[in-house]
């Protein structure tokens, strides 16, 4: 109980520190561009685009019954979540160094606030997403009332790893280029541009470690194949989010108190 | 004498740093050193070593030394910024350090925005920046500034806006990290009398400063710190006895 009371009692005192450097986030990413919030409706409708071109003229990938281009856009919306806040939480604790330095803040606000930005943007992109389902015909269904679920599960997942990735990053700088190299290995290990049944079984298996293609997955069956997402789809989900939730917590909280030291 | 109620219970602290520690580890360096047999040898530093003191309510205590000898690490531990290797510390009321002023800004924001960024940093809240924003923007006259990204503003506009920020509130305790000499003469002037304002209404204040002059003016004890250990702690004639101890440095 004293758990929840703690966290309840830093969210009231932190709240506003957090609405702000999430605010400031904001403001300064579309500051000075023309454009301004429009490109994060604008860029997934580019990118997948660019990818649907690439990948189903190029190579022919198809995804037998359900639209390829909303296939496409559903695993790219919640891939790019992740890509772009586990890197932004990555750097967050360097970036933040002279700040760490010189005043009291809890350490955990900053990848915390970085997932939260991200979310922000994330929601946005929805709105792109929701147009093609429309406008290519797939249509919405009942179901898509549990879509939140699996959004929340990418959200504390990618906070989990923000956790852990920050905390690497402080002791091994190296890790930046690392992680580029990791992200771009796990886009293609995510069954985004082509169909997981076009995998030999073997890898199935390797593929389905993957906590994100569980997320995307549960967002396709609403979406796509209009069907509500069993029992272990739900537990598939929460558990794995939890799960290095938690782990990323621990992680984090242990090794805290050493970042001072490699300022 | 009464004696008044504890607000900073330093026990015994200890602070190492170890400057061995590289940033983060560098494989090129790991390559470099693969031939040498040499294993990393550890340069241990007491920044701080058994540093013991009580600081009482509405106490003014300065801090002196020379350069390096532990005054920032100390007043960082107080903080809560490091947690110090040996030892304990124990504050009683909210502290307000004003250890490097504007750490908080982000210089693509306006004035306007980064007063709630950087209070937001202090921890103030919102309710208390809207209440105070006149003030804050009265104090630092920068009324023509307020939608300028404070990139644009000199270092000496930016020192006079964290300033006002840092000041707005009436802390129990108040560190201050030689930040007096802020902007210009009549600016300065300003922010003397403010500080001095805080300190006699009350506020327990911690206080490092070079200038011997202005820590006998404001100060009722004096704590003198060379090599992270503690020399001397007694009144203004120990602000004497470091000025000859560093004309025998010279």
């Amino acid at each position: 109980m004293s758990f929840i009371h703690n966290i309840k009692y830093s969210f009231q005192k932190y709240g506003f520190l957090i609405e702000q450097l999430v605010s400031r986030d904001f403001k300064v990413k579309y500051k000075r561009s023309v454009l301004g919030v429009f490109w994060s409706l604008l860029y997934p409708i580019l990118m997948m685009t660019v990818m649907a071109i690439v990948f189903s003229n190029v190579f022919k990938f198809s995804t037998p019954g359900v639209n390829y281009l909303v296939y496409l856009l559903t695993g790219l919306t919640f891939f790019n979540y992740f890509s772009e806040a586990s890197n932004l939480a990555m750097s967050s604790v360097v970036a933040n160094f002279s700040l760490i330095n010189k005043v009291y803040i809890p350490k955990y606000i900053f990848p915390l606030s970085k997932c939260l930005f991200v979310g922000i943007n994330l929601l946005l992109t929805l709105i792109p997403l929701y147009i093609m389902i429309f406008v290519t015909g797939t249509g919405i269904n009942i179901y898509h009332i549990l879509l939140p679920y699996s959004l929340i599960c990418l959200f504390l997942f990618t906070v989990g790893m923000g956790f852990i990735l920050s905390t690497i990053s402080v002791f091994l700088r190296d890790m930046f280029y690392i992680y580029g190299i990791i992200i771009t290995i796990w886009t293609y290990l995510t069954p985004i541009m082509y169909d997981i049944s076009v995998i030999s079984p073997k890898l199935q298996i390797v593929l389905k470690c993957n906590p994100l293609y569980h997320y995307i997955e549960f967002a396709r069956t609403i979406i796509l194949y209009h069907q509500c997402p069993g029992i272990s789809q739900f537990l598939i989900c929460g558990g794995s989010a939890l799960g290095f939730l938690i782990i990323g917590m621990i992680v984090f909280k242990k090794k805290q108190d050493k970042f001072i030291y490699y300022v | 004498m009464e004696k008044k109620e504890v607000m900073i219970d330093v026990e015994h602290v200890s602070m190492k740093f170890n400057l061995g520690i590289e940033k983060g580890f560098s494989l090129k360096q790991w390559f470099v050193d693969i031939g040498k047999h040499k294993k990393q040898e550890k340069k241990d530093f007491w920044a701080l070593s058994d540093v013991d003191f009580q600081v009482r309510k509405s106490e003014v205590v300065g801090f002196i030394g020379s350069n390096g000898a532990g005054k920032s690490t100390l007043l960082k531990i107080i903080a809560g910024v490091m947690k110090p290797t040996k030892g304990s510390i124990k504050s009683y009321g909210n502290i307000c350090p004003m250890i490097e002023l504007g750490a908080g800004f982000d210089p693509q924001l306006t004035a306007r925005e980064n007063i709630y960024l950087n209070g937001a940093v202090m921890g103030y809240s919102k309710e208390l920046i809207d209440s105070k924003f006149d003030e804050i923007v009265e104090f630092s006259e920068l009324q023509d500034f307020l939608n300028v990204p404070v990139q644009n503003f000199s270092s000496g506009m930016v020192a006079r806006l964290a300033f006002s920020i840092a000041t707005i509130v009436n802390p129990e305790i108040l560190i201050v990290d030689e930040i007096l000499a802020v902007g210009d003469v009549a600016f300065q002037t300003k922010s003397e009398a403010k500080m001095l304002n805080m300190i006699t209404g009350g506020t327990t204040v911690l206080f490092v400063s070079h200038s011997t002059e202005q820590i006998k003016k404001m100060c009722d004890r004096v704590v003198w710190i060379e090599h992270g250990v503690v020399q001397k702690i007694g009144g203004k004639e120990v602000c004497d006895e470091y000025l000859e101890f560093m004309k025998t440095k010279v």
